[in-house]
């Protein structure tokens, strides 16, 4: 391959208006190599679903023809058969001047891999157009090309150029509108060279590097945060060739880019071209599919809008921005509000109410249906009654009267929803069951390091997840059909970040509340780094605590500390637990501690010193606890005066299992039971602890769910003891 | 020339100060500080002396922009107070009566009239209402905004005209607030007629014949209005009336900088008039106001009540006896 190269990089170069003869090739991929936009991906591919009710891929190759391409490879990778018939039957195979050819893989899993193959085939004869086949613009190419080139005929080292676009992330959600995170670059403002491309640039961090090097070296360089990556590259052909050398490269950002950046041996360059009054996003994820959608509609994409894509079926646009195709059958009754699409044969009853939303054709609504910024697709049938908000609601589904939708729920291909069920917000529902990440581990791990932005959190996937949680199959009602896949825990909370449904407010106050106290804090310590907790800790005992608060805290964790180095002293030098003891409460005398401290943290102690000494099962594990506390309840006992204290061990149980010691979570109900039959813990203190978490919200009640039998149990012997 | 006034003239020339309230304020605000720091020369008397220095302030700011109808009014009753002083009042005492008449001015007759103006307007605004506002008028803004704080359901039509382009000002600031907005130039405004249901414009003066007298291409809205029955709203405080009688615009208007409609803002390719500017048979008219005749006016929503363009000589005649005779 490398000599191949070499034989093709001087041609290049030394004839450069041979270059300029070439007819104008793209490379478009229909295949994100994401995991973003399951389950609807399971059973289509991603370029082929309804965006405005014309498939993505249409407006990417409308745009690509206007923009003076007149070869279009289109990579296939999952679902390709489904892509090749598409794009067979479409109006695409039989235009003069703009040929479309289909290029077949099944086992790429990556972008990386997709180019690798292409330059197999040598197809690509200069520079040409990379674009992923979810990219929706209207930008003039023939700017950014003679850029591109004229650079390129100066510096043979100028490779590729790529879009960017202005667009200021929210300083609150630190990310753009079209759901991305915060992309920080580099760019020479004089020569347009990118010198710096760093899209996860951890807020928490508060920073991010640069090479010294890039400012020695650069006259000049602006660091933006405000610029948004198009995903529009015009390359070279190096940029094939480059991919092939560097058989590791699998993301084009990821690696490519930040590859090329980083190494100064070959001293390739990347240069930008920024568009000012032109479109240009792509979708990937399901809030830039809303953004996008909304910008269609409101016709910021002219000419790619669905009154003039969709040549055969004549839809007409009225006024406030409603597109209407020529035979619907709307009820007077009916509102259809403002920016809102009815597509062909699409039936609707009466009193029902559309807005901001995208129906498609020969759907059947019912009365009474309320619907709000949704994306409803073909042959959707809604009862009567149901109400609908910031869905997606795909092909064939069913659902049954006074069924309700809540923000950000994606319903997947031919899902029936039952009479009167709720789907619960931001919940993805489908007929195909959930993955389980024993099959496809490796297929998902390089997906995620893939995906384009990924989901925040999404390397959970492949890390801990307890089994029983992954597959948990929901009835959806009655007469329902579909699971509703479950989410992982940790990214749950961040599921509101990329859904269609817009940010709810309370998580935008608490977004806000958070980064003010971040704020705070950077201002309160004057030192970047004590953002993050941990530091803070040691930090502050050379600066002498400024808060009183704060104060008594720390002295707690010192306290713990030295009861848990008194502890293993014990432990090891097998100290006597008479003797133990009074060195405990030597320890809780001189830092002005209740005895309820010194119960948690021995029990902290001796929990921790469990968990690090060598375990393989969760079995073992236990039979490591049981022996500990067998040993040492004595010490343990001698801090139990009263029922409070009791709790406290219970709480502090519960604490570690959620944060230091996760391993425990799954024997806390073992554990609880081993604590009661030691009589280290008696029933009413467990019963009360149980009380006082009955009123606590869900995420709280985890383990208290565990020990339910438990618990249930305790309670019957307790009514058994009455009754005698 | 004092330094207060010196800036304000500068700022109504680079046009960082514009909007008739806006201007009035600022005026009045620069005469407060000259008036604080004057003393009166000796052998001279405060009230010849004040009066002949507020008039040389005012040919200054008449050197930098025109003066508006309102900005007359208010140097009127200015005027009006300094010769109404009483003649055994100290110099001190003199200075504290004027400066306290000219904050009574700002507050009764700009900033209260502004909220009763809102408070009359919001009552013509109801549910569905699609509201249509050409430029960007102040006491319009706060009517919008009022209502929508209200919970009136309703929407706005932007209606905005180079080369100053105010309308995109208003825009962000109600869309900042959550209303839902519809922006178009004024070329298009016979086509988003259909849909409005009030029309809302504000004034740089009403003349005594009913005639308003705005930034230019209210006339046209109106009169779009007009023909498609839809009301026109005129909003207005009464110090900005005038005795004044105008039957069209060009007798009496200010002219604007030629060179602002004959570029394009950010569009270097569109150069047709380069050079073009000086030919001798070639007249470039940006005029900066219009005159609406009444015939197109359904009301005008004042601080005096929502009167009929008819009225307006009424008020007229009550201002001016309140203010410059009392």
């Amino acid at each position: 391959m490398g000599a191949q190269k070499k034989s093709a990089t001087p041609r290049v170069s030394e004839d450069p208006e041979d270059l300029a003869r070439n007819p104008l090739q793209a490379i478009l991929l229909a295949d994100s190599f994401a995991t973003t936009f399951r389950p609807i991906t399971l059973e289509r591919p991603k370029v082929l679903l309804p965006l405005v009710n014309i498939p993505m891929i249409d407006y990417t190759l409308a745009w690509l023809e206007s923009a003076g391409v007149e070869e279009v490879f289109v990579f296939c990778c999952a679902h390709s058969k489904q892509v090749i018939d598409y794009l067979e039957s479409s109006q695409w195979s039989s235009k003069p001047n703009f040929i479309v050819t289909t290029i077949e893989s099944h086992n790429s899993i990556s972008a990386g891999d997709a180019l690798r193959l292409i330059y197999e085939r040598n197809v690509i004869h200069g520079d040409f157009v990379l674009i992923s086949g979810d990219t929706v613009s209207n930008m003039l190419l023939t700017e950014a090309l003679q850029e591109h080139r004229e650079r390129k005929k100066k510096d043979a080292n100028a490779i590729m150029t790529m879009v960017v676009k202005q667009s200021k992330p929210s300083p609150i959600t630190q990310q753009s509108r079209l759901g991305t995170d915060e992309l920080f670059m580099a760019i020479n403002p004089v020569t347009k060279q990118l010198l710096c491309y760093e899209d996860k640039a951890e807020y928490s961090k508060g920073f991010i590097s640069l090479d010294k090097t890039l400012i020695a070296d650069n006259p000049s360089i602006i660091l933006h945060n405000d610029k948004q990556d198009c995903y529009i590259d015009i390359c070279s052909q190096e940029v094939l060739s480059l991919f092939t050398d560097n058989f590791d490269y699998q993301h084009l950002r990821r690696h490519f880019v930040k590859g090329l950046l980083v190494d100064d041996i070959m001293g390739y360059k990347i240069f930008t071209h920024e568009i000012h009054s032109s479109y240009a996003a792509r979708i990937d994820n399901f809030r830039s599919y809303d953004t996008i959608s909304k910008d269609i509609i409101q016709r910021w994409t002219y000419p790619f809008v669905p009154d003039i894509l969709s040549g055969s079926t004549a839809i007409k646009v009225e006024r406030q921005g409603t597109y209407r195709a020529s035979d619907v059958t709307v009820s007077r009754s009916a509102d259809i509000g403002s920016f809102t699409f009815i597509g062909q044969g699409t039936k609707i009853g009466n009193d029902t109410k559309i807005s901001h939303s995208v129906v498609g054709e020969g759907c059947t609504i019912g009365s009474n249906v309320t619907i709000e910024g949704c994306y409803i697709w073909n042959n959707v049938t809604i009862e009567d009654g149901c109400q609908l908000r910031h869905a997606i609601v795909c092909d064939g589904v069913i659902m049954k009267s006074g069924a309700v939708l809540q923000p950000g729920v994606i319903l997947s291909f031919k899902v029936v929803v039952g009479q009167q069920f709720v789907v619960p917000a931001y919940s993805k529902v489908s007929l195909l069951q959930q993955p389980t990440h024993l099959d496809s581990d490796e297929e998902l791990e390089y997906a995620d390091n893939t995906s384009g932005t990924g989901e925040p959190g999404s390397d959970k996937l492949n890390g801990d997840i307890t089994p029983d949680l992954s597959e948990t199959a929901y009835e959806l009602g009655a007469g329902g059909v579909g699971y509703i896949w479950s989410v992982f825990e940790g990214v749950q909370d961040e599921e509101w970040r990329q859904s269609v449904a817009p940010i709810p407010t309370d998580k935008l106050i608490k977004l806000m509340l958070e980064k003010d106290e971040d704020d705070e804090q950077l201002t309160q310590d004057g030192n970047v780094f004590s953002a993050s907790g941990e530091l803070k800790a040691d930090s502050d005992d050379n600066g002498s605590g400024d808060d009183d608060n704060e104060d008594s805290g720390d002295d707690y964790v010192f306290f713990e500390k030295e009861v848990e180095a008194t502890f293993l002293r014990a432990v090891n030098e097998n100290v006597k637990v008479d003797h133990a003891v009074l060195e405990v409460n030597a320890l809780r005398l001189s830092y002005n501690m209740a005895s309820v401290d010194c119960a948690g943290a021995i029990f902290y102690s001796m929990m921790k010193l469990a968990v690090e000494s060598p375990h393989n099962s969760a079995s073992e594990l236990h039979k490591n606890a049981a022996d500990i506390i067998t040993k040492w309840q004595k010490l343990l006992k001698s801090f139990l005066h009263d029922i409070d204290e009791e709790i406290e061990v219970v709480l502090k149980f519960e604490e570690m299992c959620l944060e230091s010691a996760r391993e425990f979570a799954a024997l806390f109900p073992q554990i609880l039971h081993l604590l009661y039959d030691k009589e280290i813990l008696q029933e009413d203190a467990i019963l009360k602890w149980a009380d006082e978490k009955e009123g606590a919200d869900a995420a709280d009640k985890v383990f208290l769910k565990h020990s339910e039998k438990f618990i249930q149990w305790l309670k019957e012997a307790e009514e058994e003891d009455e009754d005698e | 020339m004092h330094p207060a006034v010196y800036k304000v003239g500068l700022q109504y020339l680079s046009g960082d100060i514009w909007g008739g309230n806006a201007r009035c304020i600022a005026m009045f605000q620069a005469f407060k500080e000259a008036i604080k720091d004057y003393s009166t020369p000796p052998e001279k008397t405060l009230i010849r002396d004040l009066t002949a220095r507020i008039s040389s302030y005012v040919s200054f700011l008449i050197e930098c922009r025109p003066l508006s109808n309102s900005m007359g009014n208010a140097i009127k009753f200015l005027k009006n107070r300094i010769a109404k002083l009483p003649l055994v009042l100290s110099e001190s005492e003199a200075k504290a009566t004027l400066m306290s008449d000219v904050d009574r001015f700002i507050n009764e007759k700009i900033i209260i009239a502004e909220k009763v103006i809102v408070k009359h307007a919001v009552t013509k605004i109801r549910d569905g209402d699609v509201l249509l506002t050409y430029g960007a008028s102040s006491v319009v803004e706060m009517i919008l905004l009022h209502a929508h704080e209200l919970g009136k359901q309703f929407r706005v039509v932007v209606v905005d005209s180079r080369p100053k382009l105010e309308g995109q000002l208003l825009l962000r600031r109600l869309v900042r607030k959550g209303l839902s907005c519809t922006y178009t130039h004024v070329n298009a405004v016979s086509c988003i007629m259909q849909e409005v249901t009030r029309v809302f414009l504000g004034a740089s003066s009403v003349l005594s014949n009913g005639t308003v007298y705005s930034r230019v291409g209210t006339a046209c809205v109106a009169m779009v209005a007009h023909a498609f029955r839809v009301p026109v709203l005129v909003c207005c405080e009464a110090y900005k009336f005038h005795e004044r009688v105008q039957l069209d615009s060009i007798c009496f208007n200010e002219l604007g900088n030629p060179e602002a409609i004959s570029k394009v803002h950010g569009r270097e390719d569109i150069n047709y008039l380069d050079g073009f500017v000086n030919q001798e048979k070639l007249q470039l008219l940006n005029l900066v106001y219009d005159a609406t005749p009444s015939d197109y006016i359904s009301m005008i929503i004042t601080d005096y009540g929502m009167i009929p363009p008819t009225s307006v000589p009424v008020i007229v005649r009550e201002y001016r006896r309140e203010h410059l005779w009392s």
